[in-house]
């Protein structure tokens, strides 16, 4: 039994951490329709970008923090700025599938090659938030920084949900994915939400990173497969619910979880992307994208 | 409309009265189309000639290399330039290429050639199997699901013995080999052109052809597609084989290149920059993706600065292209020597204008007026 409650808390905090990107990814394709496949490396600027403040620059922690998250609000407008306002507002570049993936695709290789020449390939990890040894009952343990990543993640997703769901700024910003040109005519600007819930969802996304990191620690190439299993959590959310997706999020981190401890440590991982590649191929409907006729 | 009138006509065929189901007719091309032909000859001349003038050197493996990728490029031209079909998969059936001759020569003893044909004909199998499921799925979930297939393949050849685990296996054969190791990487790499060469003229055939207009009008439009009578899927699952069959050819040559095969070929990095290769140097250009991928190979072993730094400049690079030049650099050079041979036609009309004028017989020079009807 103590076995199946560690393996379950172990699987809710790699699942949250799934989840929340999978939500910071659902919002914001449901505002303008793009994938944010650079929200990984949004969180690794999170947790580095911490770390060193901390480590290097000899910030106090908290000041870390705030410093770092505006740094990553900033990098986010910018991109807004230059690439999106040019792609989405004036109307040039590229559309379609290949605009859904690739500026973000873009980004995302941008965010690693400046991590790397700056943080250079070591494994970085922010200071614990919440520090103390791990909490224990009879033969139950979980850390602290576990309890906080699941807390931040449910919280964050029920927000996010409530957010689209009962308010007239969220209503608004759902408007923008269905159908750009009517909810311009109805006067809500489109370019105003994609920029602030890009921004919103990268600072959010960096501050779970810092909350993350003590767990696992960060280097440059850790934004590529947070990115991945957050756009899975997302796909099968639609891409459109946060709150289902972390939801989702915390499934598949269980179920991974659960694969590693029962059935195999070593390819517990290679038997989740089978299930998942699986239930996408045999049943495209779970995706609510709507399968084409044969 | 029948068959023949539709290949009259030069446009795509719908179904004939009383055909409801199946693909639409593809028009015949009557005449022989050099092009593709050509293209395929002039590609494997000019790599043979540049290879053998580079004589065995390091630049010369590397365009080899290169030449290997660019297989796989030009495969990606129709899947993602044509027929805007986003597949991850492409560094799965590099991966099957390569070690499935690595497999067949260092285990079964196979010679270079047999493994070659073997790998063509198991890539074909295996892209019929995954391409009946996979292009099932709608773009978004295609992308999805193709994306997951590099993470679980990678995966488990890194943790089987029997591909070598990590280290992956080695002494790959050349494709040719020669009395000494310059002549083996010459004649090997001369044995890669004519493969790209063939690999050129097939997908241009396609492009060029009936089901290449096909191609066009479904990722202008799938219902436009559709209610043209093409079958979506079936198309979608043809593309989808010829480009993961081109991938695994690739993917031989590259291991026979290199001589070993590691798991990184499987990797989330090697699609990466198979990509890239195909978006900066332009996704619908054939040639532009061949220059892109020699291009772009060499730059990551040129200097340690660029190889340390390629992923800030292939993303810097992707993003002005997305932004600037959705067609790449090619796109962006076809109009430029577009713009330019507009510019000569026109100073050549104003000449030919000019000439008539002063023979009397122009537009606003008087006359009978027979220069106007002419």
């Amino acid at each position: 039994m103590s076995q199946f409650l560690n393996l379950l808390v172990a699987g809710l905090t790699s699942g949250a951490i799934y989840g929340i990107f999978g939500a910071c990814l659902a919002v914001w394709f449901r505002v303008c329709n793009v994938l944010n496949l650079a929200v990984g490396d949004f969180a690794m600027f999170g947790a580095i970008g911490t770390a060193w403040l901390v480590q290097n620059a000899g910030l106090p922690f908290i000041a870390g923090i705030v410093v770092d998250l505006a740094g990553v609000g900033l990098a986010a407008w910018l991109f807004d700025w230059v690439v999106l306002h040019q792609a989405f507002d004036r109307g040039r570049g590229a559309r379609g599938i290949v605009g859904v993936f690739f500026y973000t695709f873009g980004l995302s290789l941008v965010l690693e090659g400046v991590a790397r020449a700056w943080f250079g390939t070591d494994v970085w990890g922010a200071p614990s938030i919440w520090p103390g040894p791990a909490l224990s009952v009879l033969d139950f343990h979980v850390q602290r920084a576990g309890i906080l990543v699941i807390a931040v993640a449910i919280v964050s997703g029920l927000a996010l949900w409530a957010y689209l769901r009962f308010t007239v700024s969220g209503r608004a910003a759902s408007a923008c994915g269905e159908s750009t040109f009517g909810s311009r005519i109805v006067g809500i600007d489109n370019a105003k939400f994609r920029r602030w819930i890009f921004i919103g969802t990268a600072v959010l996304a960096a501050l779970f990173g810092i909350v993350e990191s003590p767990l696992s620690g960060f280097t440059y190439l850790s934004g590529p497969t947070i990115s991945l299993i957050g756009t899975i959590a997302a796909g099968f959310a639609s891409f459109r619910r946060p709150g289902r997706a972390v939801a989702i999020g915390l499934a598949i981190g269980v179920v991974e979880s659960m694969l590693g401890g029962y059935v195999s440590s070593s390819y517990n991982d290679v038997l989740l992307y089978a299930l998942l590649f699986g239930i996408i191929i045999f049943r495209p409907e779970v995706l609510g994208l709507g399968a084409e006729p044969a | 409309m029948t068959e023949s009138a539709a290949a009259k006509s030069g446009t795509l065929s719908g179904p004939s009265p009383g055909a409801t189901e199946g693909p639409a007719a593809v028009p015949r091309v009557r005449r022989r189309d050099p092009v593709p032909l050509g293209a395929g000859i002039c590609i494997a001349a000019v790599g043979s000639v540049v290879l053998a003038a580079m004589n065995g050197s390091y630049l010369g493996l590397t365009v080899t290399t290169g030449i290997g990728y660019a297989i796989v490029t030009v495969g990606m031209v129709l899947q993602l330039g044509y027929s805007r079909q986003l597949a991850f998969s492409q560094s799965v059936f590099m991966g099957l290429g390569a070690y499935g001759v690595g497999v067949l020569e260092t285990k079964y003893g196979f010679s270079s050639l047999e493994s070659l044909l073997a790998v063509i004909g198991l890539a074909a199998v295996a892209a019929l199997l995954i391409g009946a499921v996979v292009t099932r799925a709608p773009g978004l979930a295609l992308a999805l699901a193709t994306l997951l297939l590099p993470l679980f393949i990678y995966q488990l050849a890194t943790y089987s013995n029997w591909l070598g685990s990590f280290s992956g296996i080695n002494g790959v054969l050349p494709l040719l080999t020669g009395p000494d190791y310059t002549a083996t990487l010459v004649e090997s790499g001369i044995a890669c052109a004519v493969l790209l060469g063939i690999a050129a003229a097939i997908v241009l055939r396609v492009i060029r052809s009936g089901v290449g207009l096909q191609l066009m009008a479904m990722a202008e439009d799938e219902r436009l597609g559709e209610s043209l009578g093409i079958s979506l899927r079936q198309r979608r699952l043809e593309v989808f084989v010829l480009g993961s069959v081109l991938a695994a050819v690739g993917g031989a040559v590259i291991a026979s290149v290199q001589g070993i095969v590691t798991p990184d070929v499987l990797s989330e990095t090697a699609e990466i920059t198979l990509l890239l290769m195909v978006f900066v140097s332009g996704r619908k250009s054939i040639a532009g993706v061949i220059l892109g991928a020699i291009v772009i190979e060499y730059l990551t072993t040129s200097t340690s600065f660029i190889s340390t730094n390629i992923g800030t400049i292939e993303g810097i690079a992707l993003l002005v292209i997305l932004i600037a030049e959705p067609d790449g650099v090619a796109g962006a050079v076809d109009r430029l020597l577009g713009r330019r041979t507009d510019q000569w036609g026109s100073a050549l009309r104003s000449w030919g204008t000019a000439q008539l004028e002063t023979r009397g017989i122009g537009s606003r020079g008087g006359g009978n007026g027979a220069g106007n009807a002419a």
